[in-house]
């Protein structure tokens, strides 16, 4: 049995990219929020999973198709992070680290428990589009390329906006430099409002997409986080492409490791690799400026 | 200083009326339920069956004359939160009996604590062996041990001439166990275990390993599993194509959620329960009437498990006489009876020799007893109906 | 007053209190001594630990494997501390060069990696399986808490010292400004790995007495992110940087935690997830502050040398 057969390797690459663009949108969010307003959102895979059980309970009770419940996810979950960041967050943006921690840790405690209460800790998924197409040797899950496509359309579409509207020009110069954008007569206090809340909308898209894929539960939140964590240092924090490149990057490497070694050491890849980029090179793969 | 002296006498008689007035005071059992966390699914149908066992006793007049009073906490599947719990209901509410939790792991904990305070213990809810190797003299099992499960799937698949098998488990004890019985039969058998792999328990991503696995081409697919990952491998079996002539899943497929979340997907897939509603034991289709008006679904064997120790845990204290420790574990290694969940009859080290494990398969979208053959209600499906067939 | 309390503690167990009162003593003492090793780096130093419970948990195998291997358990413990001490030092090395938020994760991950480690090794640690303990090995209930406490005393005592040396002074130097402090002389990284390995001392040591009388342990229940949160939560709550508000917040935390736990199951985690909201937005100085009515060290100062570019 020839280890180095390339369809078996090309399959698990496959996978992998397919995965690694789920945690690109999830990354690229979390990233976006530390790159302008310095703060480590520890509930930003909560926000993912309420996407999830939006998803599931509109699919479940009102048979919404989840392409659907993406849209209605996003404008829920752009309003709470909305919310969440007027009232809570906008209070810690100029204190410490430990401080802005805490606080996102406290809210993912909440937003986690509230869904243990509402739902237990069952497992879910919303099974749509199962089954998968081939595409030559391989075999391509439906719900996971479906997933794939609509994570890499939102993290495009979120780049470019950054890029070129006038809004995302704001928000890009809030992220280097807050006072000078203040005295540019940019609203700083609703640049952060805004980009609070589109990162969890679009941490709500891929919950969204998750459901589809993966059986998640409440407590699903952690994985997702530390996930996310080692993505944006990999790729540089405050780094947009990077932290798309490092999605991209964690999902291959965790396939090629499930299929040479085991799943267990895939899971621990994101961990291992953190650790290697930070031992090496702290700023990362592409360079942290600390700003798009 | 007279009316001091009348607040004095007036309380001590209201104390001693208090005294004369309750009567026998309830029996206290106590136990720890996974109500959240991983297992909670099955730690709470286990509750379930415990609390109908608790209403049936009193309805009969308690144990020894007295009430039975239900004490217990959520150990939110943990193993260390039900060791602290068990002490909790040991040492500070001072419960006189004991019933263990959910899952062998939790359940290695706390019999460490009861085994501490030689406070004897009937467990439903757990088999890994590992727990009655230990010497220690305070537990006692209602299942059948965790390594015989697979059993009768493999000589299954020896009969029809299958030589190759894929084993995968979770990284707990219950799963370890499990494959642990399932390497040893397979062997004996003569039958070759071509991959193996362990799993975090909270994986839910098994594509790297079907890819591995397609490629070895299975005769069979085995997995020490609970419910949430046994129903993922499935779902994504079916996505990645793998083909196997026999799927067997422990726990998992033993459960209604199973067919329930995977619909037609879990068409010919096997498990092995310790328990079903239709087996032609004393009480069991009574129980599972009731526990069917109850609770509006069917009992899984966790509720019956749960119903059976409580049972379990009565014959003992009647056989004993008393709730003393000493006499209830003598009276609880000697016991040899039937419950609705099956004999009770143990070895020295407390494990469970009297009961056997079945095999189930899911066979249009209901699970049926198929193993072994003399108690079976339906035969064997076999082969596994391939995926593009659905 | 600290010499009162210590007295009262010693002299629980010989009050006739029942097991399940001395363990929640011990919990207490256990997280009082975990707090203040926790405020030796975090706030002394600035350098924000997130995975202290790393060294907690290293110590709880450490000290269980060592019990197995016959070795007395009070030797056990001092050992296990030790253990901790020695993974701590490159450990320290590798991650004190990285600054605020990069330490942060890096030390969150740390804890992820001990659980990790301690589930594949599984011919060391049995994996996931965890280690029950024979009760035949265990200490009993009354020594295990005997032990917490001296190791709480030594924890309160490091703090209190080192706080008025020469060696604290070059620690807060470089929490207010580390480039200042190397200016002038200090030897910042020498300084910051001895604040870190030190105070993994405690916790190593904390976490074999925790194996000890919870008699199991397994990679989940000593690698958790739940307690890294409860040490932090309760220097916060009592008062960062000072001596007795991590005991008066390990006091609050505890026993609103034991009620909780037991009466409302489902909701004391969101309980204490509110609370950690409540803390953080209203009550930054910690308890103490309310109390005495005396500013203690602001946490905005704890992170103060983190705003530099990496």
């Amino acid at each position: 049995m020839n280890l180095l057969d390339p369809i078996f390797i090309g399959q698990l690459v496959i996978g992998g990219l397919l995965a690694g663009a789920l945690y690109a949108l999830l990354a690229c969010g979390l990233n976006m929020v530390f790159g302008v307003m310095r703060v480590i959102n520890v509930a930003h895979a909560e926000f993912m999973l309420v996407g999830s059980f939006a998803a599931y309970v509109l699919y479940r009770y009102l048979h919404v198709h989840p392409f659907v419940s993406v849209v209605i996810a996003a404008v829920l979950l752009y309003g709470l992070g909305f919310l969440l960041q007027r009232y809570l967050v906008e209070r810690v943006v100029n204190r410490s680290l430990l401080t802005s921690l805490l606080l996102t840790y406290g809210m993912s405690i909440v937003l986690m428990n509230s869904g243990l209460l509402i739902f237990s800790s069952d497992f879910r998924s919303v099974p749509v589009l199962q089954g998968s197409f081939v595409a030559g040797p391989f075999i391509i899950p439906q719900s996971r390329a479906a997933a794939a496509l609509v994570s890499l359309a939102v993290t495009v579409a979120v780049y470019w906006f950054l890029k070129r509207s006038r809004l995302g020009k704001a928000v890009r110069a809030v992220s280097e430099h807050a006072e000078v954008a203040m005295l540019c007569g940019i609203d700083v206090v609703r640049i952060r409002m805004f980009t609070f809340g589109l990162a969890a909308a679009m941490a709500a898209v891929a919950g969204v997409m998750l459901s589809m894929i993966y059986s998640f539960s409440p407590d699903t939140g952690p994985d997702f986080i530390t996930k996310c964590f080692a993505i944006m240092v990999i790729g540089g924090m405050g780094n947009f492409l990077g932290a798309f490149y490092g999605g991209l990057l964690l999902g291959v490497v965790e396939a090629l490791v499930g299929g040479f070694v085991t799943t267990q050491w895939a899971q621990a890849m994101s961990y291992l690799l953190l650790v290697l980029v930070l031992v090496v090179r702290p700023t990362g793969l592409k360079g942290a400026r600390l700003a798009k | 200083m007279k009316r001091a002296f009348l607040i004095a006498v007036l309380s001590v008689v209201a104390w001693l009326g208090i005294g004369i007035a309750s009567a026998a005071p309830p029996l206290k059992v106590g136990a720890s339920v996974a109500l959240t966390g991983k297992y909670s699914r099955t730690g709470q149908e286990q509750l379930n069956g415990i609390k109908m066992w608790v209403q049936d006793v009193n309805a009969r007049g308690g144990i020894l004359g007295r009430k039975v009073d239900l004490v217990y906490y959520d150990d939110e599947s943990k193993p260390d939160t039900g060791a602290k719990l068990y002490e909790k209901l040991i040492t500070d509410d001072k419960v006189d009996l004991l019933l263990g939790p959910y899952s062998s792991g939790v359940t290695l904990a706390a019999s460490t604590v009861a085994e501490k305070h030689g406070f004897p213990m009937v467990s439903s809810g757990a088999s890994s062996t590992k727990i009655w190797s230990r010497g220690y003299k305070n537990v006692f099992g209602l299942y059948t041990p965790g390594t015989t499960y697979m059993n009768q799937i493999l000589h299954f698949a020896k009969s029809k001439g299958l030589k190759t098998v894929a084993l995968i488990y979770a990284d707990t004890a219950f799963p370890r166990n499990v494959a642990k019985g399932v390497k040893v039969t397979a062997k004996k058998l003569g039958l070759k275990i071509v991959f193996e792999e362990e799993y975090g328990k909270a994986t839910t991503d098994f594509a790297a390993m079907i890819q591995k696995m397609r490629r070895l081409k299975p005769d069979v697919v085995i997995g020490g599993s609970y419910l949430p990952d046994s129903t993922a491998f499935i779902r994504q079996a079916k996505e990645n194509r793998l083909y196997a002539k026999i799927f067997a899943f422990a726990v998992g497929p033993g459960l209604p959620d199973f067919g329930k979340n995977l619909g037609s997907d879990a068409e010919d897939v096997m498990g092995n329960t310790q328990w079903e509603p239709t087996l032609n034991i004393p009480g069991a289709k009574d129980f599972a009437t009731r526990y069917k008006e109850k609770y509006g679904h069917e009992p899984g064997y966790h509720a019956a498990g749960g119903y059976g120790a409580g049972q379990v845990l009565e014959a003992a204290v009647k056989k004993a006489g008393s709730i003393n420790h000493a006499a209830l574990r003598r009276a609880l290694l000697h016991l040899n009876t039937v419950t609705i969940f099956g004999r009770y009859k143990v070895d020295k080290t407390g494990m469970q020799i009297g009961k056997p494990g079945y095999t189930v398969q899911w066979q249009g979208g209901e699970r049926y007893v198929v193993l072994p053959k003399d108690v079976a209600v339906k035969p064997v499906v076999y082969p596994f109906k391939p995926w593009s067939g659905r | 007053m600290a010499a009162v309390l210590i007295a009262l503690a010693a002299l629980v167990p010989a009050t006739g209190a029942s097991d399940y009162q001395i363990t929640f003593l011990l919990q207490l003492l256990m997280m009082i001594a975990l707090a203040q090793s926790w405020n030796l780096i975090s706030g002394m130093t600035g350098y924000v630990s997130f995975g202290h419970a790393a060294f907690f948990g290293v110590g709880a195998y450490a000290g269980a494997l060592l019990l197995e291997a016959g070795l007395p358990w009070w030797l056990a413990i001092l050992a296990a501390g030790g253990i901790a001490f020695v993974v701590a030092i490159p450990l320290g090395f590798l991650t004190l060069r990285l600054r605020g938020p990069y330490f942060a994760i890096a030390m969150l991950g740390l804890n992820e990696v001990g659980r990790i480690i301690a589930t594949l090794w599984v011919s060391l640690t049995s994996g996931g399986d965890g280690i029950p303990l024979a009760p035949s090995l265990l200490p009993p209930l009354r020594w295990n808490y005997y032990a917490m406490l001296l190791l709480a005393i030594a924890a309160c005592v490091a703090i209190a010292r080192v706080y008025g040396s020469r060696f604290g002074l070059e620690l807060r130097a470089i929490r207010e400004d580390e480039g200042a402090a190397e200016m002038v002389g200090v030897n910042t990284t020498r300084n910051k790995v001895l604040a870190f390995v030190l105070s993994t001392l405690i916790p190593g040591a904390v976490g074999a007495v925790y194996a000890m009388y919870t008699s199991f342990i397994d990679p989940n229940s000593v690698f958790s992110t739940a307690l890294n949160i409860q040490m932090i939560v309760i220097v916060m709550l009592g008062g960062t940087g000072t001596l007795w508000g991590p005991i008066l917040g390990a006091v609050i935390v505890v026993t609103l935690r034991e009620w909780l736990w037991a009466s409302f199951p489902a909701l004391h985690l969101l309980l204490m997830g509110v609370g950690i909201i409540v803390i953080v937005l209203f009550l930054p100085d910690g308890v103490l502050s309310l109390l005495r009515k005396r500013k203690s060290v602001r946490p905005e100062a704890v992170g103060a040398g983190e705003e530099a570019e990496p």
